[in-house]
């Protein structure tokens, strides 16, 4: 029986190729997009699923409240760890992480940078990151000890076998490696090359045992039984206890379960994060599916004229409802099967390209049965979706009318296969229109006038010898014509690394708490960075001295403070003073979606951890580049010459915005694909059913357009209702995924029109071409055969 | 066998009620070979279906084989009919996706008989209407005759007790309408099985036992 009817559904699919490359192109490519996405999901859920802990670690989180604004963050003091030990008897053990560091490995001649923490003994046990040489217990003892990766300790010694060879790190100090760890798995958070122990931190002397420090991460094993309730209810009264500058603030323990997917928080509460975007991307690999699902289903019950007699003969033969029903389900699970093998195909092309999209190593996991499982699950679920319609519909029909010839279209088929047209393009319609505003606040952001100069801008960070060395190698920059300007920083001008609200003026009101953006520069800051001054004078040391202690305002900060005649005025950092010498318009240092903050820029007392430099326009900047590489050779020859370009790195703030605008566009582009494969087949069919009419209406005189038009316009009044479903709901998401936005375009009728006129073109496009094959034959033809 | 009495089927149309079949009483019993007759339209193929439970009264009763059908439920019905009746059409009604053994083959599938035993009926129904050679061949590879051949034969293959034929030769030649003639008189002579044939030819119909007139849904007795 089966084989019967496998055979059948060979000769139906090869006896009606159009129709089944379209159905079986459509289902493929909604099946691939679907794996795509669901890969992309399960390497989102299984981030961290790996630590056979999992269950019992928590991340210590501030809580505090900031101009009447609850935050949560999870940067703790270093000396946090020590205490919870102390007051939570639920803990069976404590390990912190510092920030990720790059260092320099050198063995012998070779130099490797590489990237990875300072960590507690403690981390191997907490965490399960297999050591394939060394004690985990043991390898974060030794205070002279380093654990490396095997990749690392293969770059470093051209081989594997790296246990208790020395390494020179940073040029300063020889550690002996004390453990060889396996590569973290991509879905962690921590990506180490290598885990240097806490004791080395300090040896260095920068461990503290200061309160007001959030500088690390502190993680939390529970002990097999404890209640993470009643540890918490401990944890919130810890800081106070500790720490008498700040009695209001409460830290909590956060699972380790919802770190990577919960962790937005605002005003104190989850707000969802990464778990919105696993949603979204579910939806819509559901709806690519259930699109593709629908085409088969509005294909199949289109010719089902042509196999109704089949279904009669199969009646008087003695086949039951069950059995045609089984017959129809297996012919449309064979073809989904078919198309499933295309679709793993696909994944497999398409993959790389979507890894660099998603910024992922994500691969199918074809070892896996689970894997394979879930691929045959989801084609049988695809082809019983797919055919479930179709069979049901066929099999009703009563074998007594197909066969007498009396059954012919039947009008009320037509509702359904109409609302299964609409329910496509209003899906269409919505993407299509979600991806026009996207892009649309993308451009707007990306145009907004950043207030400084990025042409020719950029910037290092200081290793080795540059800090000793800078006057010499600014010099010298200027010197051999490489430069325009140069200036010393705290941070790129992209990035914000400190902010604080612990800035103070004359008549500052005291429960003012407002939060400044904190940055500082040596000199000529406006020169090299093109900035506006509206007030005052950049920074000049050489001529005034006293600049090291000169602070520039932007006009926000300006306005916070309401000097009338801010020049001279003195503002305290903590224990520090300043004369304030300027002030400049505001740029963006934070995120180009928020407005300019109040900021303020210190003087050369501060410290610096980057160098910028202004390229002089008069040389090639490759020429220029060659230069600064040799000069930073000369001053700080133990490490690599490293550099960035200013705009570069501007434009990676619109990565994550750039990321869901490409991403979008793809399944705007995918649906309406697969949608208008099924138009393109629905329409083909319609207009040869529609053939003799078409013949008489030629032969009393119709024009070819006036006849295209008449087998358009049934298909455009479609697509006009899914505007009026699909434009509202569109609206709604974009509206709502803007105010997450503060500084955010409209939108605008015009969108709507631009969608609609799209949408339309490419439906007219589709059906247009049936339509216009069908009114250019000529008529003699298809009446003869009648 | 079968029983009809007071059968009457209509269909509605703009409120007045047009009779298809109108009080038809009729019996036949096993191993007769009768044959309706009638002018275009008198509710020959209707009642037709009706005995072959491919369609409903609206009223009256249906007793097949001491069995109410007018009682039963659709799936008793398919029961029922799937054991005891074969059909044959004028158009003969092949699956054109099928060969002829294919065809032949099918009601075999939803009798749940095994693959070997299908085999082996398949294969004696070929060699009965000698058309082994052309198993393989498929209905449009084929004339008129002997689809219909291959129709009789698929209608065979399940043993009906009951064969019902809807104009048979409907489209065929005259030589080949013979054949298929002689063909029901030997089945209904050596195997006893039972037919009702619908036809518009005299000489066909004198095949049958007994000839039974259909006008306007009525049964017409000879005076």
């Amino acid at each position: 029986m089966l084989f019967n009817y496998l055979k059948i559904g060979c000769r139906n699919l090869l006896k009606n190729k159009g129709f089944s490359a379209i159905n079986i192109t459509g289902l493929a490519i909604g099946m691939a997009s679907a794996i795509l996405i669901f890969l992309w999901i399960y390497d989102e859920v299984t981030y961290e699923q790996f630590h056979e802990k999992k269950d019992r670690i928590y991340e210590a989180w501030n809580l505090a409240s900031f101009s009447g604004e609850l935050h949560a963050w999870n940067t703790t003091p270093k000396v946090l760890a020590a205490a919870i030990q102390k007051d939570l008897p639920e803990v069976e053990t404590t390990t912190r992480a510092a920030w990720p560091q790059r260092i320099q490995f050198a063995v012998g001649e070779k130099k490797i940078n590489a990237s990875g923490q300072t960590v507690d003994s403690t981390f191997l046990q907490v965490f399960s990151f297999p050591l394939l040489k060394g004690d985990p217990v043991t390898a974060l003892m030794d205070p002279l000890g380093v654990v490396v990766t095997e990749d690392l300790g293969r770059s470093l010694f051209g081989s594997t076998d790296v246990l208790g060879k020395t390494v020179r790190i940073d040029n300063r100090k020889e550690k002996k490696i004390t453990g060889v760890a396996a590569t973290p798995p991509a879905n962690s958070r921590f990506q180490f090359e290598y885990l240097l122990p806490w004791a080395d931190l300090r040896t260095d002397g920068d461990d503290d045992a200061y309160w007001g420090n959030n500088s690390v991460r502190n993680y939390v094993l529970l002990k097999a039984n404890a209640s993470p309730a009643s540890a918490n209810a401990k944890m919130k009264v810890l800081k106070p206890r500790y720490d008498k500058e700040d009695p209001n603030w409460q830290m909590f323990l956060y699972p380790m379960s919802r770190w990577r997917l919960y962790s937005s928080f605002e005003s104190g509460k989850e707000t969802g994060g990464i778990i919105v975007y696993v949603r979204i991307f579910a939806t819509i690999a559901i709806l690519i599916l259930l699109i593709a699902c629908i085409n088969f289903m509005n294909l199949s019950t289109a010719r089902s004229e042509k196999r109704a007699k089949e279904v009669g003969i199969r009646k008087v033969a003695g086949a039951l409802r069950g059995h045609l029903v089984g017959q129809f389900l297996g012919e449309s699970v064979m073809i989904a099967f078919i198309a499933g093998l295309l679709a793993v195909l696909i994944v497999v092309l398409s993959l790389p390209g979507f890894n660099r999209l998603a910024e992922k190593t994500m691969r199918l996991p074809f070892g896996e049965p689970a894997f394979w499982l879930l691929l045959l699950g989801t084609i049988v679920l695809t082809g019983v979706v797919a055919g479930s319609y179709p069979a049901f519909y066929l099999s009703s029909f009563r074998p007594v009318s197909v066969l007498k010839g009396t059954f012919r279209k039947i009008n009320a088929l037509i509702t359904p296969r109409k609302l299964l047209v609409i329910t496509q393009f209003s899906v269409a319609i919505m993407l299509i229109l979600s991806t026009i505003v996207i892009r649309k606040q993308l451009q707007y952001a990306q145009e907004r006038q950043t207030g400084y100069d990025k042409a020719g801008l950029t910037y290092m960070f200081m290793t080795g010898d540059m800090d000793k060395n800078y006057l010499l190698i600014r010099q010298e920059l200027l010197q051999s014509g490489a430069a325009a300007s140069v200036t010393k920083t705290s941070s790129p001008l992209t990035q914000n690394w400190s902010d604080t609200w612990g800035i103070f003026w004359d008549g500052k009101s005291p429960d003012d708490k407002t939060d400044f953006d904190r940055f500082s520069a040596d000199e000529n800051l406006a020169v090299t960075a093109g900035l506006t001054m509206v007030m005052g004078r950049d920074f000049d040391l050489s001529k005034y001295p006293t600049d090291s202690t000169a602070m520039l305002l932007n006009e926000s900060a300006l306005k916070t403070m309401g000097f009338k005649d801010p020049l001279g005025r003195i503002v305290k950092d903590g224990d520090m003073e300043f004369h304030i010498v300027g002030v400049f318009k505001d740029f963006i240092l934070g995120s180009p979606y928020y407005p300019t903050k109040p900021m303020v820029v210190e003087g050369a007392k501060r410290w610096f951890n980057v160098i910028h430099v202004k390229l002089n326009n008069k040389n090639s900047v490759a020429a220029s580049l060659k230069k600064m590489e040799a000069i930073c050779k000369k001053y700080n020859p133990q490490f690599p010459f490293e550099y960035h370009f200013t705009d570069e790195e501007y434009d990676k703030k619109f990565a994550n915005e750039q990321r869901i605008a490409t991403l979008s566009a793809y399944f705007a582009a995918l649906t309406i694909f697969i949608s208008c494969l099924g138009l393109f087949g629905l329409a083909a069919y319609m207009t040869a059913t529609r053939v003799k009419e078409i013949g008489v209406r030629k032969v009393l005189g119709a024009s070819v357009s006036s006849i295209t038009s008449l087998l358009t316009k049934d298909f455009l009044k479609l697509i006009g209702i899914s505007f009026l479903i699909g434009a509202p709901i569109a609206w709604y998401c974009m509206h709502h995924w803007l105010q997450s936005y503060p500084y955010r375009t409209a939108i605008e009728w015009w969108l709507f029109a631009l969608t609609g006129l799209l949408t339309a073109a490419i439906a007219i496009a589709t059906v247009g071409y049936n339509a216009i094959k069908a009114a250019l034959a000529n008529p003699v033809k298809s009446l003869r055969s009648e | 066998m079968i029983k009809l009495e007071h059968i009457s089927k209509w269909v509605t149309n703009g409120g007045a009620r047009v009779f298809l079949l109108k009080d038809v009483n009729l019996q036949i019993a096993e191993g007769e070979f009768v044959s309706i007759m009638g002018p275009s339209g008198s509710g020959k193929s209707t009642l037709l279906n009706v005995i072959g439970m491919l369609d409903d009264a609206n009223e009256g009763k249906y007793e097949f084989l001491h069995e109410q059908v007018h009682l039963m439920k659709e799936k008793q019905r398919s029961q029922l009919y799937k054991q005891y009746i074969g059909f044959v059409f004028q158009a003969y009604h092949l699956i054109d996706e099928l060969t002829v053994y294919e065809n032949i083959e099918t009601p075999l599938l939803y009798h749940d008989t095994k693959s070997a035993e299908r085999k082996a009926l398949v294969g004696d129904m070929l060699d009965r209407f000698q058309i082994v050679g052309k198993k393989d061949l498929f209905p449009s590879q084929l004339s008129g005759g002997q689809q219909q051949l291959v129709g009789i034969a698929r209608a065979l293959i399940s043993k009906p007790k009951l064969l019902l034929a809807d104009e048979p030769t409907g489209n065929l030649n005259s030589k080949q309408g013979e054949e298929i003639m002689e063909l029901f008189k030997k089945l209904n002579e050596e195997d006893g099985v039972t037919i009702v044939q619908v036809t518009h030819s005299e000489k066909n119909a004198a095949y049958g036992h007994r000839i039974i007139n259909l006008l306007d849904g009525r049964i017409e007795h000879p005076h």
